[in-house]
């Protein structure tokens, strides 16, 4: 069946070229078309020069000693790894960064879920609440970081003043900094807080191709509302489901602004993308920097692949 | 659309498409930059414009602009935070890329950008010889037997009290000893005048290494020898005893025990300049003007004075950590960044700056200025905030290490604030935090 702009020829559809009779054959000989190639130019430069390049630059030094104390650069193996292994700051910031990633995947999840749902289905004012919505996700996170320690600041923060007002306590309770699962759980509910909205969006998005009338035949089964969550919209959501998750895992294994302001370089909640940043550009290693760097990518890919693998299906309606 | 009006668009897409892959290419090819021996300035200044990047706001634009007329040369302010600012002053160097003529060099990093030759030795653009008893601090910016940078004003740490406060206790002569000084804040409290009357910033940050050196340097000591090796290993050190005081006083309830998560300049704010803390032993030369006076910031003006630092036997010295420029190797007008550096230490624009010649040049109101003179003249113009004590504690300043901050001194830094910080949280004593300080300077120093 021919497409709108386009001619299908052999089982084939060539689009832009609707000029050309279906029943014509194929030319010998036919002349190099460009076009596609200088079009995809520039954003391929991009991609080559802003990502690969980097990245193989990572990959390779990653096994050298680029250390601007300790010149020059020569190969060290697999030294830079070793190194971070018995690094105390790395091995300690990598547990507290596996909890980052379990309580920021795991609520922003449920939340944006739950949101989603809510959000389903069209009522008034729905559009405005989406739009308040989006914006915690439009903040930076230092600006985040600064408008939370205002919060969470143990003299004159939000919540021991509010304590001490309805005289729940002193008001001087220790929020973070002392007690390491405190710390990266109220630090985590910041960056929830912050990549919730897109976690919603993208579900949200997944919700709205499910055919009402899957609803309606589900309940003319008698199926109760929760039945029809757990049948239909669940199922028809996972590509949704499993995007978001991607998303939240970049974040929260890449968490840096919100732990660095709110709890500077305590070890209770320290990040591995901190340690990156301590170990280049601080100690000025930039092999062991790269070497980290290396790391968390490929955690961040082997985790994202399965996340993938259990949590997305293919959607056909 | 027909076949020709097709190819026309065709045509126009493959050009601009092929237009924006060769400025990407050619962006990405580019050096970013030339460096200062490949100008094309030829050292000339005059029509030339120069960046300037330092982790605070412009100086007035009056003050840019006489600068200007005097040397043709016009200045591109870029305000950076500092620690952004080290990150580009880093990436910068390593990757030999421009990014700014002049720029931050602070005095802890000097010893580290002196090795790695970063930045363009000063003596070569300026005499630096002739400044040395006018700038008490010029000795903090020099590493390897070259001047990295200039100091342009003349920040360091001071004992601040609230007058107000102690006298409330009973107590209006201000103590002189540490002991003297810790019983009085153990007075202020057990009379009830405020819960705690000590500011201590046990934050992880650098703003708790500090306070550690300034008490360090009141117990009597330093931290490192020339050699980088620690000197706060023994418990009868004084750095130890700094750290053993620092610990105690938080355990004792001395310091609120919310303030292991409270950084320096928080302290400052919610604690000093709301009046629910007596003192701070460590605090910043400025804040009295800058913050402790200000209505609005403060609820204790006028009540904030800067004291001698208490020490063993009497007053201790303070130690100096002042904000100084230089010109990194990647300048593309070194000559006229001199100049900048020149006119911006110069003593006419320090005292335009401290406000000496009236309002136009005023740069902020935390300003103290780098020059001696100008600080006396401020200081006897009545226009420094607490400016006669001011004066005369810098005379005694001195560097926080007097033969240079170590290459390491950053990592040094955060192992020294990391393991305080978890002494005062209680993960582990203050003996073992210093232990632990100490072996990583001894790691540092031996370079393994």
């Amino acid at each position: 069946m021919p497409r709108a702009n386009g001619v299908e020829r052999g089982g084939e559809v060539e689009v832009g070229r609707s000029l050309r009779p279906t029943s014509a054959p194929r030319p010998r000989g036919r002349r190099f078309d460009a076009l596609p190639y200088v079009l995809i130019a520039p954003v391929s430069i991009f991609i080559i020069g802003l990502a690969l390049v980097p990245a193989a630059f990572t990959i390779i030094e990653s096994f050298f000693t680029v250390d601007e104390l300790n010149p020059p650069v020569r190969f060290n193996g697999l030294g830079n790894f070793v190194a971070l292994l018995r690094n105390e700051a790395v091995v300690s910031s990598a547990g507290n960064t596996a909890l980052y990633v379990l309580i920021g995947v795991g609520l922003s999840t449920v939340l944006g879920m739950a949101i989603a749902v809510a959000l389903q289905h069209p009522f008034r004012g729905r559009g405005l609440i989406i739009a308040v919505l989006i914006l915690p996700w439009a903040l930076p996170g230092v600006v985040e970081g600064i408008l939370w320690s205002g919060i969470f600041e143990p003299n004159a923060g939000l919540i021991n003043n509010l304590i001490a007002t309805l005289h729940l306590g002193a008001g001087n309770g220790v929020l973070l900094g002392q007690d390491r699962l405190l710390t990266v759980a109220l630090i985590e509910l910041v960056q929830v807080w912050q990549m919730t909205p897109l976690t919603t969006l993208l579900i949200f998005a997944a919700l709205q191709l499910i055919p009402g009338e899957l609803y309606e035949a589900a309940q003319i089964d008698g199926a109760s509302r929760w039945r029809s969550f757990l049948s239909i919209t669940l199922p028809m959501a996972r590509p949704g489901i499993a995007v978001a998750m991607v998303q939240a895992l970049i974040a929260t294994l890449n968490i840096f602004d919100q732990p660095y302001v709110l709890n500077g370089a305590a070890s209770t909640g320290a990040s591995v993308t901190m340690q990156t940043y301590f170990i280049s550009f601080q100690n000025l290693n930039f092999g062991e920097g790269y070497a980290l760097s290396l790391v968390i990518a490929l955690v961040t890919v082997a985790l994202s692949l399965l996340v993938v693998r259990f949590v997305y299906r293919k959607v056909e309606l | 659309m027909t076949t020709r009006q097709s190819n026309r668009t065709r045509r126009a897409a493959a050009t601009v498409a092929a237009l924006a892959a060769v400025t990407l290419l050619a962006a990405g090819c580019s050096s970013g930059g030339a460096p200062a021996e490949q100008s094309s300035s030829g050292g000339g200044t005059q029509d030339v414009t120069i960046t300037v990047a330092l982790p605070t706001d412009p100086p007035p634009q009056a003050a840019l602009d006489a600068f200007k007329q005097e040397t043709g040369i016009t200045v591109t302010w870029a305000t950076s935070d500092w620690d952004s600012l080290q990150t580009k002053i880093s990436a910068a160097a390593a990757a030999n890329t421009y990014f700014a003529d002049a720029t931050n060099v602070d005095w802890s990093r000097v010893g580290q950008l002196g090795t790695l030759g970063w930045f363009l030795p000063l003596e070569d653009y300026l005499d630096v010889e002739s400044l040395k008893a006018e700038m008490p601090q010029v000795a903090s910016f020099a590493a390897g037997g070259h001047q990295v940078g200039l100091p342009y004003d003349a920040s360091f740490m001071v004992t601040t009290v609230n007058t107000d406060l102690f006298e409330k206790a009973g107590i209006t002569t201000i103590p002189t000893t540490i002991d003297d000084y810790t019983a009085a804040l153990r007075t202020i409290k057990e009379k009830g005048v405020v819960e705690f009357p000590l500011n201590i910033p046990f934050a992880a940050a650098e703003g708790l290494s500090t306070y550690w050196y300034e008490t360090t340097g009141a117990f009597g000591g330093t931290i490192l020898d020339g050699a980088g090796k620690p000197q706060f290993a023994e418990p009868d050190s004084p750095g130890y005893k700094a750290a053993e005081w620092m610990i105690g006083a938080l355990q004792d309830g001395l310091v609120p025990a919310g303030n292991i998560n409270v950084n320096d300049s928080q302290g400052e704010q919610t604690l000093m300049a709301q009046g629910l803390a007596a003192s701070t032993f460590s605090d910043y030369s400025g804040l009295v003007g800058s913050l402790y006076d200000v209505e609005g910031s403060s609820t204790v003006t006028g009540k904030i004075r800067y004291v001698p630092t208490p020490g063993v036997d009497g007053p201790a010295s303070n130690l100096s950590n002042p904000d100084g420029i230089g010109i990194p190797k990647q300048a593309k007008n070194p000559e006229a960044a001199a100049k900048f550096i020149e006119w911006f230490t110069s003593e006419q624009t320090q005292a335009d700056f401290a406000g000496l010649n009236g309002p136009d040049k005023v740069w902020g109101s935390s300003f103290v200025p780098s020059r001696l003179s100008v600080v006396q003249k401020l200081a006897q113009a009545g226009s420094l905030a607490d400016g006669e004590h001011l004066a005369e504690l810098l005379k005694n300043a001195k560097p926080v290490f007097p033969d240079g901050a170590p290459v390491w001194y950053p990592e040094f830094s955060n192992a020294v604030y990391t393991n305080l910080h978890a002494a005062a949280a209680g993960d582990k004593s203050a003996a073992d935090a210093v232990k632990a300080i100490a072996d990583e300077a001894n790691r540092l120093a031996s370079g393994s």
